[in-house]
């Protein structure tokens, strides 16, 4: 069913893992379209969240509902390094989208005539995050996973891709996993993981420096 | 169908399928310089027509099945098959669109197999010539009834267990079902062993669907009445390993 604005409702008693709980949500979460980041230090379950909610991975326990079309975008994804990321553009995204798309790619200095295995890890990235964003149905809500689509991304093509989210937060919900690299970075709307709960926090001043002192 | 696009995009890039076209289109009339057809004129074309078959076999063989298991352990490994599950294509589906595509490339080799059959090493009288026609277009069809769930499985295994259990499964699967069968059978009297017996009934008999013999000694066409019991026979087989593939395989390789 096609919903014009996305929605992932999480509810209390969320419980992920692998055989083992993880971590739970201690209460109802509810995220609509926009960008909210998903924090935690490292082995506490973020992809393990990100997967559960892509469906590939099975909650141990509790329910969770999600409206629009999802996708995941795994942070170890790679495509054959034989083939082009122009190719790779042409093989997934419609005709109507591919310019768009090639344009980004211009934009954040992403050579398309390249092979992808000749990429740099930044570059990689790059490709992976425009496939996602143009592959986004235009006329239904979007849940985009992202684990850690920063990671190796030099600040100029993260603004730009920043820019992207912002105008499309009403038809797009982006969870994006990431451990930022500047403490001013703006996190207006946070999913944590700390200890073995998981917590949603929202504020519009909030940024890193302040929320990576509660995780544990 | 995306995966499929993508798939046919790596495959077409990666150019080794000129290899196989290659093969089957141009060395047959190299090898029949080096057969004991520039002794003998008349086993020339009988040459060409062996040769011709064997390299759309060992293509398949060795470039097909090890092709498809490469793409089988990359979409699991990759974070590919993950992510297409995410965005809705299920591994049945992820398994078909790659099992197509590496089909696609396949497919027109038996087509080309019988093109130089037909039109280079066509016998001269008029009867056997319209024989020759229906035995080669007979083992097109053979070989790609055949070759088809070899390639889904070896995508399949290979998924789970890697390219080279998945490479090699689907191989001997072919190479015994082409000569090891015949082996067996001569191995010992079959009617006084019971294991051995039953092994070879339930063995694929591929050297039913390989036309080296009945076309090198002109033995004709399988005889019309019973050429479609072998397709129901390689057909029961193709139902069999499609299941069998489909239980195996898995798109993404972590739990």
């Amino acid at each position: 069913m096609k919903s014009p604005s996305p929605k992932l409702k999480l509810q209390a008693g969320l419980t992920i893992g692998y055989g083992q709980p993880l971590a739970s949500t201690a209460e109802e979460i509810l995220l609509e379209g926009g960008t909210h980041f998903l924090i935690a230090r490292n082995g506490r379950g973020k992809t393990t969240l990100l997967r559960t909610l892509a469906k590939t991975l099975k909650q141990l326990g509790g329910a969770f509902e999600a409206e629009g079309k999802t996708q995941y975008l795994p942070e170890d994804l790679r495509f054959d390094p034989e083939i082009t990321v122009e190719g790779i553009f042409k093989s997934l995204l419609s005709a109507a989208r591919r310019q768009a798309a090639l344009d980004l790619a211009t934009a954040v200095e992403l050579d398309v005539r390249k092979a992808y295995g000749k990429l740099s890890t930044g570059n990689r990235r790059k490709t992976h995050l425009i496939v996602a964003e143009y592959s986004v149905e235009e006329d239904s809500g979007n849940i985009l996973l992202l684990d850690e689509p920063f990671s190796g991304l030099d600040a100029y093509a993260r603004e730009a891709f920043e820019d992207i989210w912002r105008n499309s937060s009403d038809k797009v919900l982006r969870l994006v996993s990431c451990h930022p690299d500047y403490d001013s970075m703006g996190m207006p709307s946070a999913i944590m993981i700390h200890g073995k709960s998981i917590h949603h926090t929202v504020g519009t001043d909030q940024t890193w420096s302040e929320l990576k002192h509660q995780l544990n | 169908m995306r995966l499929f696009r993508l798939t046919t995009a790596t495959l077409l890039r990666r150019k080794s399928w000129v290899i196989c076209a290659f093969a089957v289109a141009v060395l047959p009339f190299l090898l029949q310089q080096i057969s004991s057809g520039t002794e003998n004129p008349a086993l020339l074309k009988p040459a060409i027509a062996q040769a011709t078959w064997a390299m759309a076999l060992l293509c398949a063989i060795f470039w097909g099945f090890f092709t498809a298991a490469k793409q089988g352990e990359s979409n699991a490994r990759s974070g590919l098959g993950e992510y297409f599950l995410t965005t809705g294509v299920s591994a049945t589906r992820q398994l078909f669109e790659m099992w197509l595509s590496v089909f696609t490339f396949l497919a027109p080799l038996p087509l080309i197999a019988a093109a130089v059959c037909i039109f280079a090493a066509s016998p001269a009288l008029p009867d056997e010539r319209s024989m020759w026609m229906a035995t080669n277009l007979q083992y097109a069809m053979l070989y790609l009834v055949v070759m088809a769930p070899l390639i889904a499985l070896a995508i399949a295994v290979a998924s789970r267990l890697g390219i080279i259990t998945g490479f090699l499964t689907s191989s001997a699967l072919a190479i015994y079902g082409l000569y090891g069968v015949g082996y067996l059978q001569l191995l010992g009297n079959l009617e006084s062993n019971v294991f051995l017996k039953w092994l070879w009934a339930y063995s694929p008999h591929y050297h039913f669907a390989d036309p080296t013999e009945r076309l090198r000694y002109k033995l004709g066409a399988i005889a019309w009445d019973k050429f479609p019991l072998l397709l129901a026979y390689f057909g029961g087989i193709l139902l069999v390993y499609a299941a069998l593939s489909r239980l195996i395989f898995r798109a993404r390789s972590t739990a």
